[in-house]
């Protein structure tokens, strides 16, 4: 067998991948895979976003079709053709998208494969139930009250949703296991419960790979730690024998003397005799409740938190996309009754969301389209004729250094950095008085990331309230003048000057969390 | 000339636009084959002027379509049927009626238009249920307007206006059909409606985001397929000189394959109106080939279903699940 | 906040939650109301006599938007239910019309309708899922294409059934109309089916295609035999038919086509897939038939009746929509 001489190193590994790549178009997802994993440990996958984690997950789970490249399972050359296969072959997925039917329940989304059947036909709902709690007991005192067999799955919170897709992995009784994002919306207690978890599967002998972006996790559960950037394996280590800081200047390679991303450094000074452009007083409503406070102009007003703590359901209902079912705005003194982005925008607002795919990329268009609509509806025009408009176009792409071909080229041609200084850029066309993003920069590269931020200050200097909400926690510190800590929908405590530490954050953050 | 390597090829061959040109060139050869002097230019203008009704309601359908949530109209048919009923009334053969005929039957079927943009968008009924609602009611109306009695005939002027020269030896309806479609590229590549049909057909939240007044758009769009299936109706009165029972209603399902073929998927958000216009004169021209050649009814069904079903590959087939 | 006001909401949000486990509520509701409408407005039709009427003609209906609704679970559609009906409508018709008309050539006809059904139903599936063309237009040219089959059987309507097939479809067993024996089998396969793994796996695709996909299911298969359940109702919808009318006619189902969507969308299921009930269906195909003969018995002119019905649909539509909705 002429493959065992090329993996020769990777002999008795449960699965290996031996130069696997794929790409998309020009786009390569991801090159020389060469890629070990062992019974019994629990491998992380490490690298920023886009880095390639998923497409590899995907293309063991069998979802994604390799380029080149062959996978041995057992020492066994396999194909996976399908996520059937996979199944097949013992291999479980979580995907970080969740693989749910919203309108079934619990029971039925983690048996939905393997259905317990009489006479080969119909469901044998008792069995099903059985099965269903079996699983559930794994989890039933952190998961909350109305987590049933029988719950339909669209009527539970994300976390809990979550905690579906975890059972749903589990139950597949799969010697490899992959976990792609497994906790972004668990809390401490469901992370712990599913720490244990693992850690039983792996004392059976399971294979797992987890992904996570909470570095504290990784070093928590895993044996393992690979490395990946810009699609290519970049190194493989174990976790005794290295530290955060080394795998983070792996993960972002030649970039280091772009910010630290644990770097807590206050180069910002507040600015504390500035207009109130936002006063929020009481603000009640889907997600968060009796959350005030007030942004002044030329001030960068950080959010922070934990996850999914009502920052971006604030932002959201501040720009008029959620409702607000108590409390009053203020914009510039005045009493504002905002209850649609329309008006929000007509009132000066500006809404950058970090996920562009749903709120802000107008996909298949080009990027003119992609830059003028803010502009047309403020103009109230009619035509948007490119020769009158590119001008505005052009200066505000420039002012965030947007990498782009032409105007008329589509906005699939962009990265996803490009793509979001572009949808960024759409709000710079005319200025806006207050400017609220809602984790920005999610899944862009480290550069476009500091483009953004020193626009962002600029911006401030110029007079504009900015409300800035982010995941990660330097990007917060090191960006914004005064951060309100969130902590189950409530603003539980504002951090200003020297009290603004990391150490504080999360102090803050956990204060009454459970 | 550059050499066409396989890329470019393929390509092309992927190009909705191109396809419709090629399999247009080549019913053209079968039906030149089939019978001679299906070519001819009398038999060209005449398959164009069919064409151009099918092309000018099948406009509102693509708007419909181009602006995406599952958008389709199944009232189109009967929109148009109503119109040439109510045009033909309105006239009563006299050109003097013409213009408040006209006025009139548009009136109609944009007031349909809004019923079914209002219930999509305000009501939140989907497409096709919603357009099917009002297609049941239309039917309902014809049959109490007719009474069991055919009335309304076409105005002199307004069956010339379809069936004889007016410029260059080709009749009013395709100059009328020829502004039309660099009225569409116009209203879709350079007016801000245009942009925002596209923006809510690729990604309506994004768009809602972004200060598009998404329901306005949506009724306009629904507005718009209404104002077109009555200005078909008006066409198709001159076209057959008198009213019939339900004319229109072939247009339901053609209007939607015309645009499909044309290179808009049924989930909005990309294609262009040139293209629906080419797919309209593919369509017409595979059914008159059909009714060109001497078979049994049952045999121009069989065919023309399974030639739509060989085309429908060439078109608009899905993504994999797996990429 | 008032007592009233957050009893109402309570209200709305138990209206919602019943609505959601029981997707055929609303039209349950519109189906006892037009039932007591029309009762008030003609006594005779609530009898057992009126009710096996209305069965007798609308079974066929009732059928066919049984089998969409099926389609419609995995989020995709059959337009040529009704050209399927047709289709089969005529073979069954010919075949019985040369051999003669005994129970077990009829029972032997009529498994070969179900075969015609289902080999129509796999076309569909095998060119809607399998090549992945859009399933309106698809489903609308293979109708053609059926109908073109249905036209070769049968050029033109007419040909009789043999009297024995409609007088048992009109006839009484133990007293009790062949047509409720009908509807009550139809029911029990309606409960069996919502029982198995197949119907399961149909609304998991119509939920999520890509998550059922990654779940290890094979979506595609799973959607082609949708549509060969859909094609084998509609064949059942076709023995129905031909039981009413007694004859053959290679259109008759085109128009049924679009009232069994609007039926399956009546009875609370929705056109994109994941929720909804076989059961919803019945009772909005029902509707439908409601609707008609209370236009009829509330005197409308005969002219406007068509209006009225239209207007009426669109109406019970819209409110079973609204009602249902989810947040």
């Amino acid at each position: 067998m002429p493959y065992l001489n090329h993996v020769a190193g990777f002999l008795m590994s449960k699965l290996v991948l031996d130069n696997v790549s794929k790409s998309y178009g020009p786009t390569r997802a991801f090159k020389n895979g060469d890629f070990a994993l062992q019974s019994g440990e629990v491998h992380a996958l490490m690298g920023t976003n886009g880095s390639g984690k998923s497409t590899l997950c995907k293309i063991i789970a069998g979802s994604v079709k390799p380029d080149t490249g062959s996978i041995f399972l057992n020492d066994c050359r396999v194909q996976i053709n399908s996520p059937k296969d996979a199944r097949r072959l013992g291999i479980g997925t979580f995907f970080q998208e969740l693989s749910l039917a919203k309108n079934r329940s619990v029971a039925e989304n983690i048996f939905i494969s393997h259905l317990p059947l009489n006479n080969y036909v119909f469901i044998d709902k008792t069995a099903l139930e059985m099965n269903a709690e079996y699983y559930i007991d794994m989890v039933r005192d952190v998961a909350g009250d109305d987590f049933t067999a029988k719950a339909v799955v669209g009527d539970l919170r994300a976390d809990q949703q979550q905690l579906v897709e975890i059972l749903k992995t589990i139950a597949t009784e799969a010697q490899v296991l992959i976990f792609d994002e497994p906790t972004s919306a668990l809390d401490r207690s469901q992370v712990e419960r599913f720490f244990e978890i693992l850690r039983k599967l792996k004392a059976q002998g399971r294979a797992i790979i987890f992904i996570s972006h909470r570095m504290d996790e990784i070093f928590e559960i895993s044996d393992q730690l690979t490395v990946i950037r810009d699609g290519a394996i970049v190194a493989s280590r174990k976790r005794e024998a290295t530290t955060a800081q080394e795998v983070i200047s792996l993960m972002v390679g030649e970039q280091t003397d772009l910010a630290d991303p644990t770097s807590t450094s206050h180069d910002v000074s507040p600015i504390s005799d500035g207009q109130f452009v936002v006063t929020a007083h009481d603000l009640t409503g889907d997600g968060f409740s009796e959350v005030s406070f007030e942004v002044r102009a030329g001030e960068i007003l950080g959010f922070g938190g934990l996850h999914g703590q009502g920052q971006s359901a604030v932002l959201r209902a501040l720009f008029g996309a959620n409702a607000i079912t108590r409390g009053q705005i203020q914009v510039a003194g005045d009493n504002y009754d905002g209850r649609t982005p329309r008006a929000a925008i007509r009132n000066g607002f500006a809404y950058v969301s970090g996920n562009r795919v749903r709120d802000g990329v107008i996909q298949g268009r080009s990027i003119f389209e992609n830059t003028i609509p803010v502009h047309a509806f403020k103009k109230h025009m009619l035509l948007s004729t490119p020769s009158r408009l590119s001008r505005r176009a052009f200066e505000a792409l420039n002012k965030l250094a947007t990498k782009y071909h032409s105007l008329s080229s589509s906005i699939g041609s962009l990265s996803g950095g490009n793509q979001q200084k572009v949808v960024i850029a759409r709000w710079l066309m005319d200025t806006p008085r207050v400017l609220l993003l809602d984790d920005p920069t999610k899944g862009i590269d480290l550069s476009a990331k500091a483009d953004l931020f020193a626009l962002i200050r600029e911006l401030a200097s110029e007079g504009l309230g900015i409300i800035l909400y982010s995941s990660e926690d330097a990007e917060l510190l090191n960006n914004s003048d005064r951060i309100l800590v969130f902590n189950s929908g409530r603003a539980v405590r504002e951090l200003s000057g020297e009290n603004r530490t990391r150490f504080n954050l999360y102090d803050a953050a956990y204060e009454v969390a459970q | 000339m550059p050499k066409m390597t396989k890329e470019t090829m393929l390509g092309l061959a992927k190009q909705p636009v191109f396809v419709a040109i090629v399999l247009i060139l080549a019913l053209f050869a079968i039906g030149e084959t089939m019978s001679p002097g299906f070519t001819s230019p009398d038999q060209i203008v005449r398959l164009l002027i069919v064409a151009s009704l099918l092309g000018i309601v099948a406009a509102g359908q693509n708007l419909v379509i181009l602006a995406g949530r599952e958008g389709i109209d199944l009232s189109v048919g009967s929109v148009v049927s109503l119109a040439v009923i109510v045009a033909g009334n309105l006239m009563d053969g006299s050109n003097a009626n013409i213009p408040q005929a006209v006025l009139l039957t548009i009136c109609v079927g944009c007031l349909f238009g809004l019923f079914n943009g209002v219930g999509v968008t305000l009501l939140r009924i989907p497409p096709i249920v919603m357009t099917l609602g009002i297609l049941g009611v239309i039917q309902g109306l014809l049959v109490v307007i007719r009474q069991g009695v055919p009335s309304g005939v076409a105005a002199p002027m307004l069956a010339n206006f379809v069936s004889k020269p007016f410029l260059f030896g080709l009749p009013g309806i395709l100059w009328l059909w020829a502004f039309l479609g660099l009225a569409m590229a116009f209203l879709l590549k350079r007016t801000v409606f245009g942009n925002r049909i596209y923006a809510i057909g690729s990604n309506e939240n994004a768009a809602f985001m972004a200060g598009v007044p998404v329901k306005l758009v949506r009724i306009g769009v629904y507005v718009c397929s209404g104002f077109f299936a009555a200005v078909t109706g008006i066409c198709l009165l001159g076209y057959s000189g008198a009213s019939f029972a339900n004319v229109g209603d072939q247009y339901m399902l053609t209007s939607i394959i015309a645009v499909v073929f044309g290179g808009t998927p049924l989930s909005g958000g990309k294609g262009e109106y040139t293209g629906t216009m080419l797919g309209a004169i593919l369509l017409v021209i595979l059914q008159s080939i059909l009714t060109t050649i001497n078979i049994d009814e049952f045999g121009r069904q069989i065919i023309f279903g399974g030639t739509l079903l060989v085309l429908m590959v060439f078109y608009g087939r899905g993504k994999g699940l797996r990429v | 906040m008032t007592v009233g006001k957050a009893r109402s909401r309570s209200m709305s949000v138990r209206v919602r939650q019943a609505c959601a486990t029981f997707p055929f509520l609303p039209a349950l509701v519109i189906l006892a109301v037009l039932f007591i409408l029309n009762g008030m407005f003609n006594a005779n039709s609530v009898s057992f006599q009126g009710i096996s009427g209305l069965f007798s003609t609308y079974l066929g209906l009732v059928f066919l938007a049984v089998g969409q609704t099926y389609v419609i679970y995995a989020g995709d559609i059959d337009l040529s239910a009704g050209a399927i009906l047709s289709l089969v409508n005529v073979v069954i018709i010919t075949l019985m019309n040369r051999y003669d008309g005994g129970v077990l050539s009829t029972l032997m006809i009529m498994s070969i309708g179900v075969f015609v059904g289902a080999a129509c139903g796999l076309f569909n599936g095998l060119i809607i899922a399998g090549l992945r063309l859009q399933a309106i237009v698809a489903s609308f040219a293979s109708s053609i294409f059926f109908t073109g089959v249905a036209l070769y059987v049968l050029p033109v309507a007419g040909m009789p059934a043999p009297m024995i097939y409609w007088q048992t479809y009109f006839g009484s067993i133990f007293g009790i109309p062949f047509v409720f024996f009908v509807l009550g089998v139809l029911l029990l396969l309606v409960f069996l089916l919502s029982r198995t793994q197949a119907i399961l796996h149909l609304l998991t695709v119509g939920d999520d295609q890509q998550a059922a996909y990654q779940s290890g299911l094979p979506v595609t298969r799973i959607r082609i035999r949708g549509y060969v359940v859909c094609g084998v109702f509609a064949s059942f919808a076709a023995f129905c038919l031909t039981g009413d009318t007694a004859s053959g006619d290679p259109l008759v189902g085109s128009a049924m086509t679009l009232s069994s969507v609007a039926a399956a969308v009546l009875g609370g299921s929705m056109l994109s897939g994941g929720f909804g009930t076989a059961l919803g269906s019945v009772f909005g195909a029902l509707t439908i038939g409601l609707i008609g003969s209370l236009v009829y018995f509330v005197g409308t002119p005969a002219s406007w009746q068509n209006l009225v019905q239209g207007l009426a649909i669109l109406v019970a539509l819209m409110v079973g929509i609204l009602i249902s909705r989810r947040t």
